[in-house]
């Protein structure tokens, strides 16, 4: 069932076996995977059923640097649903290389095995309504999925893993009567955490402080608690709940809030093909998930160049750019005061507008009005009035040239981090304090990646790959779009000991017997992947250790991590 | 001792035996050494080597003619619901005076309304019930009370019977997946699918007929484990080869219920009054839509541990479904036009 927080007496002591804190993507998922596991569940959400600004406005915080960071109130949702209510729904399991200790990247390598994870892929791609878990071209479709550049089988590149696309789905909208039917769940939405009460010893949660924007507050006590608030919240609640633990709850290592990453990503390059038949647009599998090839870097590749992860994607050039003189690109161009922040902002050139790229955007939609006629048809269709939308602008330039769209992993820096500003939000919790950082090898991995991709075009003589002059600096490439927004990861990672992690392999906080962190900000590494279909398989799991440790005895849940590991 | 074990084999009669589940179950009692079958329809329709009567299931000077030397009954009558009512009291009326030992009698999870969660045979009714659930209610009575009066009867609950025959809950679907009018449904297809395979329906009524643990009993027949509308809606779609499958949003569906359906049932009002044989779309009414979205979830261990039922693998089920959809649509139309019936 689903209530509303605003309706409990004040000061009353709600309990349950297990209280999810956050209704986001994870949240969501511990509480379905654990409906019908005869545990009492209640999962306290801070929003409604619909955005509201001031329940949005507690995720306001300082940026360290604004060129490289968005404000921290945008790129996520304050609402039930969480930031699932405006993803782009693009689905990628994390590679195997990814749980790798890698010696050429600090501070890499995961406490688990990629296989522990990748059991739960199957339910996690039903879940966000990907369709099949299978994410390669040569069997996503009856009969394999169209080449992207047909005759390019680059050595150091594969072509043939693909990203599929969620609904993109709503989890609150969803999931929401599957939740109300439940009867051992129950939603409390416009509840607010704002404190982890630590038992004296620290070595658990007595309970946690729940209020109001209208002013009501109460507490909730439960046998073991879950944190699933997102990669920025997350470290902002356990550091915010610092009266028995100084240093705020599985803080002992000064590792929470650190090692904060998202991806480095934007547009790079002229990819001028000869005459080779390309296909940069989606398929759609028999399931009816859409589906699109990109070209990854290889573990080999990685390996042998001492590189983190990465992605490229052919596409469409920059838009802000007129000279595609493409009327399509023009037309988003000149619309994109229509199109919200999360989804505007790389429209946005290297500068203000001035009258002369406008001039020149005008004139290619007035040479080209046939193109984005098409294309606004076809979006209005596929897009606006569909149920699974057509993923994102796919244009074919009137001239043969294509961008790469690049997708990089970001290493885990512990100098990259978030803290608590001195303000504090309406409730008195401090807010947050991003200080975003990327490191050289971020920049190298693009680079490297970009001159190995140049190379195999170049041998393979389907045409050429080329940077402009003014793209001949990699970092401010990468600087230019700064952090990739959405994806906020690592803040509070999971570790073999307390000396590496926040979290051991199951995702409970060392030291503290109860509790449990689910969401990015577990991850140790970031992947060229997306992060949220992972996020929903380690929720997934979560919830199915959460069960077996609900009815195993108490004094073998106090055995070393190892120990207690679900079988999962 | 068994009162099946004799020489001479039973007689059964199958009233309602052109219809889709009457067919079905009389050629499987065809098979079967131990019962032979007895094909009632309003016009004795000619099936090879089996003996058919005519009898208006509504007349009761019919009905019990075709009741004299019938030892066993399978009321498989379908029909508007006004008739299906009457039909079964006339049956158990005429069944006072014939020397008939056991009726079996076809009712539905219709009789469950809207409740909700694991549903078995003692779960009382959730209002509301459709027209079609509340005449099966009635006519469970009416076997019930003859029963008391000394008759001896099973009474059957399937879900949604599908398979090969099943205009309703295979060539419907395969018609309107076909068309993109259904497909993944998202939350309004997150409701229970509680099939029954046509053969699974069939093995259930023979063992009714046959074994005596059946007798003044009630058993839900369907799939112990089944799926959810979307997984129904999207294997068969797949297996079909009706991809890539449409994902509809809850307006769509809402304009098919809310708008499509009452015009399309107009039009085929019109359409009978001016005797036109055209074949109407499918529409996807309130109450499928409904049953859709609907959380009912049919226990079956009773049937399962009292008759030792068993079930067909959905991936069968579908693929038989598919085989008869494409045979169909090969040549065969006379099956097409079919009278179809909502639950
Ligand atoms: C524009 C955009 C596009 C994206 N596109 C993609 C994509 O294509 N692919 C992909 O994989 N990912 C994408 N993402 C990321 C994706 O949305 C997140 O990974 C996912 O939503 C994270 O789920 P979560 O449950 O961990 O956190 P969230 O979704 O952030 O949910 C956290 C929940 O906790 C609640 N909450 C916060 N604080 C409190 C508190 N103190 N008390 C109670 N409740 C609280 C919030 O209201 C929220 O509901 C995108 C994100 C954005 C913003």
């Amino acid at each position: 069932m689903i209530g509303d927080a605003r309706r409990i007496v004040r000061d009353t002591v709600l309990t349950a076996e297990i209280c999810v804190i956050g209704g986001g993507a994870a949240g969501i998922t511990l509480a379905l995977a654990l409906r019908n596991s005869g545990l009492r569940v209640l999962l306290l959400e801070s929003g409604g059923l619909q955005e509201h600004a001031p329940t949005q406005a507690l995720y306001e915080g300082e940026v360290e640097d604004e060129l490289l960071h968005s404000p921290t109130d945008k790129y996520r949702q304050r609402r039930f649903g969480g930031s699932t209510t405006i993803w782009g729904g693009r689905c990628v399991p994390f590679d195997p290389i990814d749980f790798d200790a890698r010696p050429w990247i600090p501070n890499s390598g995961w406490p688990i095995a990629y296989d522990t994870v990748a059991r739960w892929y199957p339910a996690a791609n039903e879940l966000v309504e990907a369709g099949a878990f299978d994410y390669d071209a040569r069997t996503a479709r009856n009969g394999g999925m169209q080449p992207m550049i047909e005759g390019f089988a680059p050595q150091e590149f594969d072509v043939d893993r693909i990203e599929r696309f969620s609904c993109p789905t709503d989890f609150a909208g969803r999931y929401r009567h599957r939740l109300e039917r439940a009867e051992s769940i129950r939603v409390l939405l416009h509840a607010n955490v704002t404190k982890l009460q630590a038992a004296r010893d620290g070595g658990r949660i007595s309970h946690a402080e729940v209020r109001t924007l209208d002013g009501g507050q109460f507490r909730v006590q439960a046998d073991q608690f879950v944190v699933a608030t997102g990669g920025l919240e997350t470290p902002r609640l356990l550091l915010a709940s610092n009266d028995v633990h100084a240093d705020g709850i599985g803080n002992a290592h000064d590792l929470l809030g650190r090692t904060y990453m998202c991806h480095v990503a934007g547009t790079l390059g002229t990819l001028r093909l000869n005459d080779a038949k390309v296909w940069h647009g989606y398929d759609r599998a028999e399931d009816g998930t859409y589906c699109r090839r990109r070209i990854a870097l290889t573990e080999e590749a990685q390996h042998a160049h001492g590189l983190g992860n990465l992605v490229f994607r052919l596409h469409h050039p920059r838009i802000p750019d007129p000279a595609h003189r493409t009327g399509a690109l023009s037309a988003i161009y000149l619309a994109k005061h229509l199109i919200s922040y999360e989804y505007g902002k790389r429209l946005t050139g290297d500068g203000p507008t001035n009258a002369r790229t406008w001039l020149r955007h005008v004139g290619n939609l007035v040479t080209d009005p046939f193109g984005a006629a098409d294309f606004l048809t076809h979006w209005v269709r596929h897009r606006t009035l569909a149920a699974r939308k057509f993923p994102s602008v796919i244009i074919r330039p009137r001239a043969n040239l294509f961008s790469l769209d690049f997708h990089g992993e970001q290493v885990p820096l512990p100098e990259s981090r978030v803290h608590l500003a001195a303000a504090t939000d309406p409730f008195g919790m401090p807010r947050i304090r991003v200080d975003w950082r990327y490191s050289p090898l971020d920049v190298r991995t693009v680079a490297t990646g970009f001159a190995l991709l140049r190379q195999e075009v170049a041998e393979s003589g389907i045409g050429s790959l080329s940077l402009d002059p003014h793209e001949a600096d990699i970092e401010a490439m990468v600087r230019r779009d700064g952090a990739y927004g959405g994806h906020h990861i690592g803040t509070a990672r999971m570790g073999d000991s307390e000396a590496t992690g926040v979290v051991d392999g199951n995702g409970r906080v060392f030291g503290v017997n109860n509790l449990f962190l689910a969401g990015s900000a577990i991850f140790p590494t970031s992947s060229q992947a997306n992060p949220t279909l992972t996020i929903v398989a380690l929720a997934l799991r979560l919830a199915a250790h959460l069960q077996s440790r609900a009815t195993t005895p108490v004094d073998l849940t106090t055995r070393p991590a190892t120990l207690v590991e679900s079988g999962a | 001792m068994p009162d099946t074990v004799q020489f001479a084999p039973a007689r059964v009669l199958v009233v309602g035996a052109t219809g889709f589940i009457g067919h079905r179950l009389v050629q499987a009692l065809a098979r079967e050494p131990s019962l032979l079958p007895v094909a009632a329809s309003r016009r004795a329709v000619p099936i090879a080597g089996i003996e058919a009567v005519a009898c208006d299931a509504t007349d009761p000077a019919a009905m019990t003619r075709a009741l004299a030397g019938i030892d066993l009954a399978v009321n498989c009558v379908a029909g508007n619901d006004a008739a299906m009512v009457t039909a079964t009291r006339v049956l158990c009326d005429a069944a006072r005076r014939s020397g008939l030992r056991r009726l079996v009698h076809l009712s539905s999870m219709a009789v469950y309304g809207d409740a909700t969660g694991l549903v078995d045979e003692r779960t009382p009714a959730t209002p509301p019930l459709s027209g079609y659930g509340a005449a099966k209610q009635e006519t469970e009575r009416l076997v019930r009370e003859w029963e008391q009066d000394g008759g001896r009867a099973a009474i059957l609950r399937p879900g949604c019977v599908y398979g090969p025959g099943s205009e309703q809950w295979t060539g419907r679907i395969a018609r309107l997946l076909r068309a993109g009018r259904l497909g993944d449904l998202g939350p309004d297809g997150d409701g229970v699918c509680n099939l029954t395979f046509i053969d699974d329906l069939v093995a259930a009524i023979i063992t009714c007929l046959t074994r005596d643990e059946a007798v003044g009993e009630t058993f839900n027949i369907a799939m112990a484990d089944p799926p959810d509308w979307n997984a129904y809606l999207v294997r068969f779609a797949r297996a079909l080869g009706a991809t890539p499958i449409n994902r509809l949003s809850g307006r769509q569906l809402r304009l098919e219920s809310k708008l499509a359906a009452p015009a399309l049932k107009l039009a085929a009002i019109g359409t009978r009054v001016a005797r036109l044989s055209v074949r109407m779309p499918d529409a996807i009414t309130p109450s499928l839509a409904g049953l859709m979205r609907q959380d009912i979830r049919l226990d079956v261990n009773k049937a399962a541990h009292l008759l030792g039922l068993g079930e067909t693998s959905l991936d069968w089920g579908i693929a038989a479904s598919v085989r008869w959809v494409d045979g169909k649509r090969g040549g065969n139309t006379a099956d097409t036009l079919m009278e179809t019936r909502a639950s």
